[in-house]
């Protein structure tokens, strides 16, 4: 299960780099591209940033009890925006069509090679994860901000000695 | 000449607080901040935990204050700004509540407590005094 949200983040991240090289997040002196595993990051962590994408996993189950292994997770992909100070914030909503642009175009295609990263590496798992079309939720207007989620569901293969 | 024409007498409030400060005990408490990131992979997945540096700060005053609702412990630290900001300095920081609330926390008797909230005052424009609640 480790396995498919890595694979899945760094898919994410590695699509993200290439669609829109400028998002980037500054995070502990660190700049690196504006997608963060909510999970992955200290339990004290500073609130959400704006106009990057935090990962949220959520339930798992096997997707069809009766035939097979196949298993399907929730991901949510939150984000929000509170546009620019140059544009006197009225630039939300542009802001937000950008994110949006940006999280369907990462999300294609729904499908990646699933890897182990325990390691420190990418070690192939010859297996592939896939998930569906993100749908995304109503507009959520909190002054200054504005945001939204996305939800897909991963779909993949427990594997043996898999942690 | 009117007081708020004097130059640098922001600099009275910050000796006056270190001064307070000595008087009440003059105690010494440990700032943990978290160091740069590498932003590599690993880290990014949560497989390198983040290295953290331990910083001295003096002088300071440490209170155990009333518990919190659900029972866990809580410490009110007073800081000086003529402690705090060498300290600062060293680290670039600008804005030093949003650092200290960024730290890992403040370590008293061996443990680690976030920071909830940091209260600055200021005078003449500088600030002078830290106010900071940390938990269990």
């Amino acid at each position: 299960m480790q396995a498919t949200k890595d694979s899945f983040y760094v898919a994410l991240r590695n699509r993200l780099v290439a669609v829109d090289p400028q998002r980037t997040i500054t995070i502990d002196g660190a700049t690196r591209p504006a997608i963060v595993v909510a999970e992955n990051e200290p339990p004290n962590a500073a609130p959400p940033l704006c106009d990057a994408f935090y990962l949220h996993w959520g339930g798992a189950r096997a997707a069809l009890p009766a035939a097979g292994t196949l298993m399907e997770m929730e991901c949510t992909i939150a984000y929000r925006t509170k546009g620019t100070d140059q544009n006197g914030n009225l630039d939300r909503g542009r802001g937000l069509a950008s994110l949006d642009n940006d999280v369907l175009a990462i999300c294609y295609p729904p499908q990646t090679a699933k890897c182990d990263y325990c390691s420190g590496a990418a070690v192939p798992l010859g297996s592939t994860i896939f998930w569906t079309q993100p749908a995304l939720s109503a507009l959520v207007n909190a002054p200054p901000y504005i945001g939204r989620e996305i939800t897909v569901s991963v779909f993949f293969y427990p594997e043996v000695n898999q942690t | 000449m009117p007081i708020n024409m004097i130059p640098g007498r922001h600099q009275a409030a910050r000796r006056g607080a270190d001064a307070f400060l000595r008087a009440l005990g003059s105690e010494q408490i440990t700032l943990r901040i978290a160091d740069p990131s590498a932003g590599d992979t690993n880290s990014q997945l949560g497989i390198t935990p983040p290295t953290a540096s331990d910083v001295q700060i003096a002088p300071a005053v440490v209170e155990v204050v009333t518990p919190a609702p659900d029972g866990t412990r809580r410490i009110q630290v007073m800081l000086g700004a003529k402690g705090l900001q060498p300290v600062a300095d060293s680290y670039g920081v600008t804005d030093i509540p949003a650092w200290l609330l960024g730290s890992q926390g403040l370590v008293y008797r061996g443990q680690l407590m976030p920071i909830k909230s940091v209260t600055s005052n200021c005078f003449a424009g500088s600030e002078y005094l830290y106010l900071l609640i940390a938990t269990e």
